[in-house]
C-alpha cells in the first residue's frame, strides 16, 4: 500500500502541486519569485557553496534529462565503453561537488548570525532533502554500478508511464531501498518547488541574451508605440525567436514521433525471442478465444437442441451462465416447482451482462446501471435505467432416454408432460432450443 | 535626431557645508524600512576621502560601468557569455562590510535603568541582528578628515598625483577638503540597466528617471556590481535592490525632490535638459580626454526652432520645453559650461553636474595666516599652485583633462573679481581684466553666473516641469501603494486605471 502511494500516488500529488502551484506563484505572487540571495551579509563562504553547488546540480539535471528525452541517443553514446566510464565519473564528481558545496551552505547558514534573519525553517528543509537526495544518487552510483545503463529500461519507463497515465509499479517495485528512496524524495522535491526558495529555478533570465542594453519605458502611450526602431526590432525578434522556438520544439517532437515509427515501418521489427514469444502467446491466445466462440456458433446452427446442464446443477439463487442460440449470454435458475428458468443475462438497457445472484427479493441485478429484474417475469423494478423486461429462453427437459417431460417457451410459459416425473428429476436435463420450428412432441 | 527630455541637477560644490540634512530628508521619506537601514540614496562625502562604500571609485575591484570596446562600448562587470555564472555568486558585489553595519542606540535603557550612582547609556546594538556592536565604519566615517592617513590617503583620485603633490594635499596645516554630495546619477547611458538579467531596471522615457521594478526584479544584484557609483543597493530583506527614485511622486506634482527641497546651502538646481538619444552611445565611445567636451555637444538648445518641432514630435510637451528654456542646470551646463558630470570616464553619461569648489583650491596659508587673494598678478600661477591640485580635481570632473578644470576655475575667479571691483568701486587692474577676457564671459553673463550663483530663489533654482496628470504613475497606482514602497514603477506600458 505504501509503495502504491510513493510511486503512483505521490507521482501524481507532486505533479499536479508543482504544476498549479509554480502557476499561482508566477503569476499571482511574482514579486515573491527568486532566491532570497544572502551574499549581501555573507560572501566568501557563498562562493565555495553557491558555486559548487549549482555547476554539480546543472551536470547532474543534464545527465538525468538527456536519457529521458534521448533515450537512443543515449543508449548509443553508453554502448561504449570509455563514454560510459567517462559520463559517468563526470556525474560522480559533480555529486560530490554538490556535496561540499551543500555542506557549506549549511554550515554557513547556522553559524553566520546575519543570516539567521533570512532564513526560514523550509530552507533548511529544503537544505536537508537536497544533501539526502545527492547521497542517495552517489550511493546508488556507487553501489549498484552503471545506472546510465540500467536506468533508462526501469526507472524512466516507469516516469514514461507516470506521465502516459499508465503507471506501472513494477519496474521499481522490487528495486532496492536506496533507489526507491531516491525517486520518493525526487517526487518530494519537485512537489516543494512552488512552495519553497526552489521557485528561483523558473527566473533563468535567458531573455538576456536577446535584448538590447538599454530599456526605456514611457508612461505617454504615443511614444511607446514609437519607441526607437531598433528597440521594436528587438522585441519582435525576441518575439519571432520565441515563436520560432515554440513551432520547431512542436514540429521536432512530431517529426520525431513519425520518424520513429516509420523508421520502424521500414526496417521491418527487430525483436529479441523473449519479446516475441510474449506477442506470439497474446496472438495464440486471442486465435484460441476466437475458435471457441466460432465452435459455438457452429454448434448452434447445426443443431436444433443444446445441452446446458443437469437440472440438478440448477440452483434458485445463484444462476449458472450459457450462451444461447443468438450468441448472448444467459443465465439458468431452478424454480420454486424444481422447473428450470431460463432467462436472457443481456441487460435490455445497453446490453451488459446481468449478475447472477438473486438478492432476497427475488431478483438480479445489473452492474452497469443498477437495474433490478425479477427472475419470475424477468420485469425490471420501477426506477430502473430500462422498462423492457429480460426474455424468457425457449427450453426442453428431458429424461435420459431423450423423452420432453417438460418444456418452457420465451413467453415464460412452463408445461409438464405426463412423462414428467419429480422423483426422477435429478436425472434430467435442461436443453435450449431453436424457437422456430421445433415444438413439444 | 530623437529629442528627449531630461531632468537633470547641477550641485554647486563651493556652496556645501557637508551638513547632510538631505541625506536625513532622504533617509526619512525613503530608507527608514527593515532591509534598507544601511542605504543611504543620498550621502555626502568628505573628498579627498574614500567614500561610502569605502572606495566606491575604485573600479579594479567593483567592476562598474562601461569600458571601450573598439568603437563601441563594453560592460566592465560582465557580457552575454559570464552573466549566468555570475548570478550563482557575484565576485564583484560589494557586501555589507563594504558599507557598513547599520546601527541604533538602547535609548529605552536611558529610561528604564534603575536609580544607582552611574548616568545609564544607551548602548549600540546592530541594526540588523539586534545584537550590541563595536562601531567601527559608518556612512560617512571620515567626515572632515581629508587629512587622515586612514582615510583620506585610501583616495582612489589621488593614485593620479604624485607623491610630493600628495603630501602636498595631505600635509596637516595645509589640510583642505571639500563635500561631495552624492545621489543616484540618473545617467542617460546607464550600466546598471544593460546589466540587469530580468530587464527589471528601466529609465523613463518622459524624464530619464531610472526606476528598479520592484515586482520583476529577482535580486541577480548585477546593477549592484554595475553601477559605478554604486548607487543601487540590495535589500537584504525583500531580495530586491533598490535606488534613489528622484521623487518622481513629488515630481509629478510639482515638488523638488526632497534631498533637493531641505538643501541648507542651497546648493542644488534643477531643471529639463534636451539631449538626443541616437547620439548617446557614439559620445560615450570617444577617448577619455574628449569625453566632457563630447557629452556637452549632445544637449539640444531648447529655443532652436528645429529642436522644438523634433521635440514636439517626439510627444515632449509644451510644458517641458518651456521648463527646459528656463532650465538652471541647461545655463550652468551648456551655456556656461561650469559643470561637469562625476566621473564621466565611466562612460555611463550621467546627468548630475557638479560645478567644482573654488574655495579650497584658492585659499592659501602664508606665514600661518589663511589668505583668500583675488589679485590677477598672481593668476595664472595661484591655479598652479592650488591647495587641492586641479589635477585632482580632473580626475573626479573630466576624466583626468585638467584644461576643462582650468577653464572653470577661471570663470569663477573672473566672477569674483568683477564683483568684487563692483562691490569696492575699485577699476579691475590690468592682468585680471585679461583672465575676465580670455574667459569669453560677456558682462551680462558674468551679472547672471552671479545672480543664480548667489541671489537665486527657490524657483529659479528648481525649475520642476508641469507633469501631465496622464503621464504620471500616481495617476495609475493608488498613491497609498506607494506608502513605504522603493524604486517602483513599471517596465510594461501600464494598463490606465479609469
Amino acid at each position: 500500500m505504501i509503495i502504491q502511494f510513493l510511486f503512483i500516488g505521490l507521482p501524481y500529488a507532486a505533479i499536479a502541486a508543482v504544476v498549479i502551484g509554480t502557476y499561482y506563484r508566477l503569476t499571482r505572487k511574482e514579486y515573491t519569485v527568486s532566491s532570497l540571495s544572502s551574499q549581501f551579509l555573507e560572501s566568501t563562504f557563498l562562493k565555495w557553496g553557491s558555486v559548487p553547488w549549482h555547476l554539480g546540480i546543472l551536470v547532474i539535471f543534464i545527465g538525468h534529462l538527456v536519457p529521458f528525452l534521448l533515450p537512443d541517443l543515449w543508449a548509443d553514446l553508453v554502448k561504449h565503453r570509455p563514454i560510459l566510464i567517462a559520463l559517468e565519473a563526470v556525474g560522480f564528481v559533480a555529486g560530490v561537488m554538490c556535496v561540499l558545496g551543500l555542506v557549506v551552505l549549511i554550515i554557513r547558514r547556522i553559524f553566520t548570525s546575519t543570516l539567521q534573519l533570512v532564513t526560514k525553517p523550509l530552507d533548511f528543509v529544503v537544505y536537508v532533502l537536497l544533501l539526502s537526495q545527492i547521497l542517495l544518487g552517489l550511493v546508488t552510483a556507487y553501489s549498484y554500478r552503471y545506472g546510465s545503463v540500467w536506468a533508462p529500461g526501469t526507472v524512466y519507463a516507469y516516469l514514461y508511464g507516470i506521465l502516459r497515465l499508465s503507471p506501472d509499479m513494477t519496474y521499481v517495485q522490487d528495486m532496492p531501498f536506496v533507489i526507491q528512496a531516491h525517486i520518493a524524495l525526487a517526487w518530494v522535491i519537485l512537489m516543494l518547488i512552488p512552495f519553497t526558495r526552489l521557485i528561483h529555478m523558473f527566473s533563468i533570465p535567458l531573455e538576456y541574451l536577446f535584448r538590447l542594453p538599454q530599456k526605456v519605458v514611457w508612461t505617454n502611450e504615443v511614444r511607446w508605440n514609437r519607441r526607437s526602431e531598433r528597440a521594436q526590432y528587438m522585441e519582435s525578434r525576441r518575439y519571432f525567436f520565441r515563436g520560432v522556438a515554440g513551432v520547431t520544439g512542436a514540429a521536432g517532437l512530431l517529426s520525431f514521433g513519425v520518424l520513429e515509427k516509420s523508421g520502424h515501418y521500414f526496417q521491418g521489427q527487430t525483436l529479441d525471442d523473449a519479446k516475441e514469444a510474449t506477442l506470439l502467446e497474446k496472438r495464440l491466445k486471442r486465435m484460441k478465444l476466437t475458435a471457441e466462440e466460432k465452435s459455438y456458433e457452429l454448434e448452434r446452427l447445426k443443431n436444433d437442441a443444446i445441452f446446458i446442464a443437469d437440472l440438478k446443477e440448477l440452483q434458485p439463487a445463484t444462476g449458472k451462465y450459457f450462451i444461447d442460440y443468438e450468441m448472448r449470454p444467459a443465465l439458468a435458475f431452478r424454480d420454486a416447482k424444481g422447473l428450470p428458468n431460463l432467462l436472457s443475462a443481456k441487460c435490455t438497457h445497453l446490453g451488459c451482462t446481468v449478475g447472477k445472484d438473486v438478492d432476497g427479493q427475488g431478483r438480479i441485478v445489473c452492474p452497469c446501471h443498477v437495474s433490478y429484474f425479477d427472475i419470475g417475469t424477468g420485469v425490471p423494478q420501477a426506477g430502473s435505467p430500462t422498462e423492457i423486461p429480460l426474455e424468457h429462453i425457449a427450453w426442453h427437459l428431458r429424461a435420459t432416454d431423450g423423452t420432453i417431460v417438460a418444456h418452457g417457451t420465451p413467453d415464460g410459459t412452463v408445461a409438464t408432460t405426463a412423462a414428467y416425473d419429480a422423483a426422477k428429476s435429478e436425472t434430467y436435463k435442461v436443453f435450449i432450443i431453436k424457437s422456430k420450428g421445433v415444438t413439444v412432441a | 535626431m530623437d529629442v528627449r527630455s531630461h531632468v537633470s541637477m547641477v550641485f554647486h560644490l563651493d556652496k556645501c557645508i557637508g551638513c547632510h540634512t538631505c541625506s536625513v530628508a532622504c533617509k526619512n521619506i525613503w530608507t527608514d524600512r527593515q532591509g534598507a537601514e544601511y542605504m543611504w540614496w543620498n550621502n555626502v562625502e568628505t573628498k579627498p576621502g574614500t567614500g561610502y562604500p569605502g572606495k566606491w571609485e575604485d573600479q579594479k575591484k567593483f567592476k562598474g560601468g562601461w569600458k571601450k570596446d573598439g568603437d563601441g562600448l563594453k560592460l566592465n562587470s560582465q557580457n552575454k557569455s559570464d552573466y549566468f555564472f555570475k548570478l550563482f555568486y557575484n565576485p564583484n558585489q560589494p557586501t555589507l562590510e563594504d558599507y557598513y553595519e547599520p546601527w541604533t542606540y538602547q535609548y529605552k535603557d536611558l529610561f528604564d535603568a534603575p536609580a544607582g550612582d552611574d548616568q545609564p547609556t544607551a548602548i549600540p546594538v546592530s541594526q540588523i541582528t539586534g545584537e550590541y556592536i563595536d562601531i567601527k565604519k559608518g556612512p560617512n566615517w571620515d567626515d572632515d578628515l581629508s587629512g587622515s592617513p586612514e582615510y583620506a590617503a585610501n583616495d582612489v583620485n589621488l593614485d593620479s598625483l604624485t607623491p610630493q603633490e600628495r603630501s602636498q594635499l595631505l600635509e596637516i596645516e595645509r589640510l583642505a577638503m571639500f563635500y561631495l554630495p552624492r545621489i543616484c546619477n540618473h545617467c542617460a547611458n546607464p550600466s546598471c540597466v544593460a546589466a540587469c538579467p530580468s530587464g527589471a531596471i528601466y529609465k523613463r522615457g518622459e524624464d530619464g528617471i531610472v526606476l528598479v521594478n520592484q515586482q520583476t526584479c529577482r535580486g541577480w544584484r548585477a546593477c549592484v556590481t554595475a553601477c559605478p557609483y554604486k548607487k543601487v543597493y540590495y535589500n537584504w530583506k525583500t531580495g530586491k535592490s533598490e535606488k534613489c527614485i528622484l521623487c518622481y511622486p513629488r515630481l509629478e506634482t510639482g515638488q523638488a525632490p526632497a534631498c533637493f527641497h531641505s538643501c541648507v546651502g542651497r546648493i542644488r538646481y534643477f531643471g529639463v535638459l534636451l539631449y538626443d538619444a541616437d547620439r548617446v552611445k557614439e559620445a560615450m565611445s570617444v577617448s577619455e580626454h574628449h569625453l566632457v567636451e563630447s557629452q556637452r555637444r549632445i544637449f539640444l538648445d531648447p529655443f532652436d526652432p528645429e529642436v522644438i518641432a523634433k521635440a514636439k514630435a517626439n510627444g515632449i510637451t509644451q510644458e517641458i520645453i518651456d521648463a527646459a528654456q528656463k532650465s538652471p542646470v541647461y545655463k550652468y551646463v551648456v551655456k556656461w559650461k561650469m559643470a561637469l558630470p562625476l566621473h564621466v570616464e565611466y562612460r555611463t553619461m550621467p546627468m548630475l553636474f557638479y560645478v567644482p569648489p573654488l574655495l579650497p583650491v584658492l585659499g592659501k596659508s602664508t606665514n600661518d595666516v589663511y589668505a583668500n587673494s583675488l589679485d590677477g598678478t598672481e593668476f595664472p600661477a595661484m591655479l598652479d599652485n592650488a591647495r587641492i591640485p586641479l589635477k585632482y580635481l580632473a580626475s573626479l570632473f573630466s576624466a583626468g583633462n585638467e584644461e576643462t578644470i582650468r577653464e572653470i576655475m577661471k570663470k569663477m575667479l573672473a566672477v569674483r573679481a568683477v564683483k568684487r571691483s563692483e562691490q569696492l568701486h575699485e577699476e579691475l587692474n590690468e592682468p585680471t581684466k585679461r583672465m575676465v577676457k580670455e574667459t569669453g564671459l560677456t558682462p551680462e553673463e558674468i551679472q547672471e553666473i552671479y545672480h543664480l550663483t548667489a541671489l537665486s530663489t527657490f524657483n529659479e533654482r528648481f525649475v520642476i516641469p508641469e507633469t501631465r496628470r496622464e503621464q504620471a504613475i500616481e495617476e495609475m497606482v493608488d498613491p497609498e501603494f506607494c506608502k513605504g514602497n522603493c524604486g517602483l514603477g513599471f517596465n510594461e506600458m501600464p494598463p490606465k486605471i479609469s
